[in-house]
This record gives structure tokens, C-alpha cells and sequence, in this order.
């Protein structure tokens, strides 16, 4: 998984317009209508915001270890309390490659795919991680 | 030993340095912000070269990170780094060029315009807007790099935020107007304020009132052009019963309304001459008046708060000399720092007053009202107009873009669009470096190849203007190149 990656693809889908975010949830939601009932406190663009804003966040700290240990358990107690269960995880993670498959197009190499599915793969066992 | 120095010793207080408030800079002030509309007002002082982009600093940054600032009178705290996702880690980097400019480049992914146009460089000076797209709007001052203190008491209220008179501003025009305004209120004297129709006076005047020591009793406040003149000394002096008319009556009249408390008089510019002298008459004698149809001489105990948006050659020069303090109350134009932050203010009373209003054009974060869908060109066009009724102006403006926003958001309607003027060539000269070819392409690339998305991104009219200028540089907008090279 090399961060870098991470940073320039992710940076490549944020400078799209509002596209990203919001085409993420649309998938997510078209295949999995259950979860949308759990997104009710934000408006669709704020949590689309949020969304962008924090996974930005976490790929622009994934080397400081501090950092993410202390964000991704408030995220854990938090997501846990938004009725969060750990066969969603998969769900997200799906739409989150796929959104960015579809966004970065050519660009959405071996490479890219293979660095986004480890950093996915670490977040969701530390986001399940037992308490 | 001990030298004979004198200089650094001396302490009388007109001798000390007075340069700390004379420094002055170029600073970017954030106006508009996707992801962090919380930080507007926030100012990156550009006194060397600085990087601005997402967090801290990197190893290979061409110059020190530009630090973000809350600038406050007597103290300046900085905040965290810009955390806003759509902008890259190292967009701009920005040089003084020791000329009143700065010359600005954009190395990030989301295209910057200056003024409106894009470009990958640029030579800014105060009143320039620079915008990262869809990310966020800066607006290029000059300001002191610290403000002069006043009265703690004055900064108690949070920053960006309505003081507790409801005056919004952080620029210096704001800090200034309020220290003068607190000044006044502590002197009991009578005070003349100047300023544009729309600028504030009337919250000036409350401001005044609210700082003094007769802020217990209530402010009477009345706008001289609308009183009809065969009434005004009946509605200053106040009358009798049927007096001087049949039917009339009985008024109190404002002088005696005031007593103990503060008679603020609106468009003082307006009252004809033969009533000022009757006003200076009162104010020569210490209060002393008579209401009309009756012979015993009253006195109050007011203090005069007078406003005026004309020449001060309308008023009397007896009459103006009775005025010991003169506060310049601030048009927009001198204080276009703070249109963003009067916009959200503005914006804010309405969510909380209008449910509907709230529910179409705001955000809503963890169930509480947050941030309006306010559209960066509507800020970015908002920052370089020039206002002539000021606040009241940009109020209605705002209700404009409201009443005929086409969507979910407010924007830069055509009907706001009518109403706008580009200050471009009045204020200054910027030379957005022609629209290059990168920029082009990057935009291109960014936006799906779609011509028009592009050329929206890069500013331009419509597509036909892209075209023409893909063909310059002999690009193509349908090829799948990155480069977008024509064979
Ligand atoms: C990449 C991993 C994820 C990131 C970066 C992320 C980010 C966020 C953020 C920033 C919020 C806003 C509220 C807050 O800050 O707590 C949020 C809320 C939420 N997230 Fe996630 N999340 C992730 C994974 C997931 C997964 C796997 C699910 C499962 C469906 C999920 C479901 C929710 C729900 C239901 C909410 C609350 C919505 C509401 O308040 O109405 N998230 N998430």
C-alpha cells in the first residue's frame, strides 16, 4: 500500500466537482437501500462533505500512527452508535472502489486498486476491532 | 561598560516605536469554503513567500506553509492548517513582489481563477479574488499585521459573529469603526456619524448608546427625512393639546423622550435650517426647551447621536461644530473583508427565522441547521461589486438570489447576475497570465473532457470560447489522450 497512491487518486476524484461523494452513496445505495434509512441526522450533501472530508483525513495521516489510532476509535464508537454492523463494512468498501474505478477511469490501475484495498481492508479491522 | 546610548531608554510614550501597527501585508482572506465554512474571516498573511495547500507542511514545499490567523485586536491566534479535501496539498504558492502585489501560482489539481478567469498565474493586489474551483474563494487585502487594541470588553462575542449590537466585521475598517464608536460612548459628548445610506449608522448608533452610561433608559431613534416639516419642531420640541391645530395631540416630542437616554436623528443632512438652529438653541442651552403652547421651560438630559450621508456643507457650521466626535462609518467598499462574513450572518437570521428557507438552501449536520449551499460565484461576484447602499444592498441582493434560485442552492442567478457590477477595471489591475495550455488541459482532464464543464471550470462565457481556444493551442476535446494532443 503506498500512500502516495492513495493521496494523488483521492486528490484526482475530489477535484471532480461534487461527483465522487455523491456518486459513492448512489451506488452504495442502489444496492444496498437497507443502509440508506441509517443515514437520517445530515443532509445528503453535508454527510457527502463529511464523507470526502474524512477519508481525506485518514489518507493524508495513514503514517502517523497516533493520529489514526485516536480518529478511528472515536470513528469506531461513532459508527457504532449509528447502528453499524459488520457486514456493511464489505458494502462500503465495494462502492468506494467502484466509485473510484469509475471516476479515474484509465487511471484506475492494478496499482491504485491494489493500495486502496489494503488500506480498506486495515480501516475495517481496526473500525471492527473487538472492544 | 555602559554605553551612552539614549535611544533605546527613552520611554516617554510618544517616542516609543509605533511601527508594530504600520506593518502592513497582503493577506488572503477566506470568503467562501466548501468543506470549512466555518473558518471564514480567517487571513493568511502574505509578508514572504508562502505555500497554501491541505495541512502542514511538506519536505519539498518551495516556502514556508502560510499560516491561517483569527487576527483580533491585540492578539492573533492561529488555527489549524486548511483541512478542505478538494484542495491539494501544495495548491498555491504566493510571493510578495515588494510592489503592493503578489504574484500567485496555482500548482494544485482544482483550477484557480483570478477575478473570474483561470489562469496557472497571476499578479494580485488588494480587492483581487482568487478562487480554487468548487473548493474555495480568497479575497486579497491589505491589512495590518496586528490590529491596535481596544477594550477587551469590545472583542467579547465569538469571531465572524454579530457583536452584541449586531455589528458584523473582523477587517480593520470594523475594528476601527468600533474602537471610535467606543471612544465616543465614554465622553458623553455629541456625536456626528458619516456614512453611505445601507453602511450601519442606525447599529452605530445603538452601538453608542449600548456602551454609554445611559444605555439603561431606551435608545429613541427617528429619521429626520421622513418627519413632514410643517410637524418637525412639534416633533422634536413636542406640543400641547391642540396645539398649534385643533385635533393635535399631545406629543411628548423626541428631546423630551430622550431625557437620560440618547436621541439618535437619521439623516440630520435633511432637517432645513431654521430647525437645526432651533436643535443648536437646546443644545447651547443645555436642554433646556419649551413644547409648543406652553410657556414653561423644560429641561432634558440627552445626548445627541446625529447621522448624515451628505456633504457636511448641508449642515450649518454652528450647528456641526456642536458635534465633538465624527465617526466614518464604512461602506462595503472599505470593508470587503467582511461581506463574507455579513452574507452568513445575513444568511443565518433568515434560516432561523424562515423554517422553509432552512429547509431547501441549508445543509443539516447531526440534526442542526449548518451551512447554506451558497455557490462560490455568487461570494466571488458579491466580493468585487460595488455597493452604493451597502449592507442593505447586499441584503437584498442575497433575497434576490434566494427568490429566484432555480434549485436547492443560491447562486448566481441571471436576475442577480443583472445587478452586478464588475469592479475589474476600477479596481485593479490583474494580469491572469493568458490562459495557458495547462490550464486547459488539466480542466479538460478534470472534467470528464466535456467542453462545457470545462469551460465553466475555467470561467469561460460558454463552450464555444473553449473550442476556439482548443484550437489555438491545437488541442482536441474529444481525444483520450491524457495530454489531449490533436494528431
Ligand atoms: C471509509 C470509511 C468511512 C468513513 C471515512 C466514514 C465517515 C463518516 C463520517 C465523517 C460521518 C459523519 C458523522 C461522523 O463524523 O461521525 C459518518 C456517518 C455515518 N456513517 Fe460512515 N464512514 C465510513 C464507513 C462507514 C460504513 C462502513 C458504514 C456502514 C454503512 C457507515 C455508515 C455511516 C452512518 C450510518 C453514519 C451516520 C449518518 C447520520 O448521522 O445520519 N460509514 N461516516
Amino acid at each position: 500500500m503506498d500512500p502516495r497512491i492513495l493521496r494523488e487518486s483521492l486528490e484526482t476524484v475530489l477535484a471532480m466537482d461534487d461527483k465522487f461523494p455523491r456518486r459513492f452513496y448512489e451506488i452504495l445505495f442502489e444496492r444496498h437501500p437497507q443502509v440508506s434509512s441509517l443515514f437520517v441526522r445530515s443532509s445528503a450533501g453535508a454527510q457527502q462533505k463529511m464523507f470526502a472530508q474524512k477519508l481525506c483525513a485518514i489518507v493524508d495521516h495513514v503514517e502517523d500512527a497516533e493520529w489514526m489510532t485516536r480518529e478511528l476509535e472515536r470513528m469506531r464508537v461513532a459508527h457504532d452508535e449509528y447502528g453499524v454492523t459488520a457486514e456493511m463494512f464489505p458494502w462500503v468498501g465495494d462502492a468506494l472502489l467502484d466509485t473510484l474505478r469509475e471516476a479515474l477511469g484509465s487511471g484506475f490501475t492494478a496499482e491504485v486498486e491494489q493500495s486502496w484495498r489494503v488500506a480498506y481492508a486495515r480501516l475495517t479491522s481496526t473500525l471492527l476491532k473487538e472492544r | 561598560m555602559r554605553t551612552e546610548s539614549t535611544a533605546s531608554e527613552i520611554s516617554l510614550p510618544w517616542e516609543r516605536p509605533r511601527n508594530v501597527f504600520e506593518a502592513r501585508a497582503l493577506h488572503l482572506v477566506l470568503a467562501w469554503s466548501l468543506d470549512e465554512p466555518d473558518r471564514l474571516g480567517e487571513a493568511i498573511p502574505i509578508r514572504d513567500a508562502v505555500c497554501v495547500g491541505r495541512g502542514g507542511a511538506l519536505a519539498d514545499d518551495p516556502a514556508p506553509r502560510g499560516q491561517p490567523f483569527r487576527m483580533r485586536p491585540g492578539t492573533t491566534r492561529s488555527c489549524s492548517p486548511i483541512a478542505s479535501a478538494r484542495i491539494s496539498r501544495l495548491h498555491l504558492v504566493v510571493s510578495p513582489t515588494g510592489n503592493g502585489t503578489a504574484e500567485i501560482r496555482s500548482v494544485g489539481r482544482a483550477v484557480m481563477r483570478v477575478n473570474g478567469r483561470a489562469c496557472t498565474s497571476a499578479e494580485v493586489r488588494a480587492g483581487d479574488v482568487v478562487e480554487i474551483h468548487n473548493a474555495a474563494v480568497f479575497l486579497v487585502t491589505e491589512r495590518p499585521l496586528q490590529l491596535p487594541v481596544v477594550d477587551e470588553e469590545l472583542t467579547r462575542f465569538a469571531f465572524g459573529a454579530p457583536d452584541r449590537f449586531g455589528v458584523v466585521g473582523e477587517g480593520e475598517a470594523a475594528w476601527e469603526m468600533r474602537s471610535a464608536l467606543a471612544f465616543a460612548a465614554s465622553t458623553d459628548r455629541h456625536v456626528l456619524l458619516l456614512g453611505e445610506s445601507g453602511a450601519g449608522k442606525e447599529l452605530a448608533a445603538r452601538t453608542i448608546h449600548g456602551l454609554s452610561s445611559r444605555h439603561a433608559k431606551s435608545l429613541v431613534s427617528r429619521n429626520a427625512a421622513t418627519m413632514p416639516e410643517s410637524l418637525l419642531d412639534a416633533e422634536l420640541f413636542g406640543n400641547v393639546k391642540n396645539y398649534p391645530n385643533p385635533g393635535m395631540p399631545e406629543r411628548l416630542g423626541l428631546i423630551g423622550e430622550a431625557d437620560g437616554s440618547t436621541l439618535f436623528l437619521d439623516e440630520i443632512g435633511d432637517l432645513p435650517e431654521a430647525h437645526q438652529v432651533h436643535l443648536l438653541r437646546v443644545l447651547d442651552s443645555d436642554g433646556e426647551y419649551q413644547r409648543l403652547g406652553e410657556s414653561k421651560v423644560r429641561r432634558s438630559s440627552f445626548r445627541l447621536v446625529a447621522a448624515t450621508n451628505r456633504p457636511l456643507e448641508a449642515l450649518k457650521h454652528d450647528f456641526l461644530a456642536r458635534f465633538t466626535h465624527r465617526v466614518n462609518i464604512h461602506g462595503l467598499g472599505d470593508r470587503r473583508d467582511d461581506i463574507p462574513l455579513l452574507l452568513a450572518t445575513l444568511l443565518k437570521r433568515t434560516a432561523t427565522r424562515n423554517g422553509a428557507i432552512a429547509a431547501k438552501f441549508f445543509e443539516r449536520r447531526g440534526g442542526e441547521i449548518a451551512e447554506p449551499r451558497l455557490a462560490p460565484d455568487l461570494v466571488a461576484r458579491l466580493l468585487r461589486h460595488t455597493f452604493t447602499h451597502h449592507v442593505r444592498e447586499l441584503d437584498r441582493l442575497l433575497w434576490l438570489a434566494i427568490g429566484s434560485a432555480p434549485a436547492d442552492y443560491i447562486g448566481l442567478t441571471p436576475a442577480v447576475e443583472a445587478e452586478l457590477n464588475d469592479s475589474e477595471e476600477s479596481a485593479t489591475v490583474v494580469a491572469p497570465t493568458e490562459l495557458d495550455r495547462d490550464a486547459i488541459v488539466k480542466a479538460l482532464a478534470e472534467n470528464g473532457r466535456s467542453p462545457s464543464k470545462a469551460a465553466k471550470a475555467l470561467g469561460l462565457k460558454n463552450r464555444y470560447v473553449l473550442l476556439r481556444l482548443l484550437k489555438k493551442h491545437g488541442l482536441s476535446a474529444a481525444s483520450e489522450d491524457g495530454e489531449g494532443e490533436a494528431s
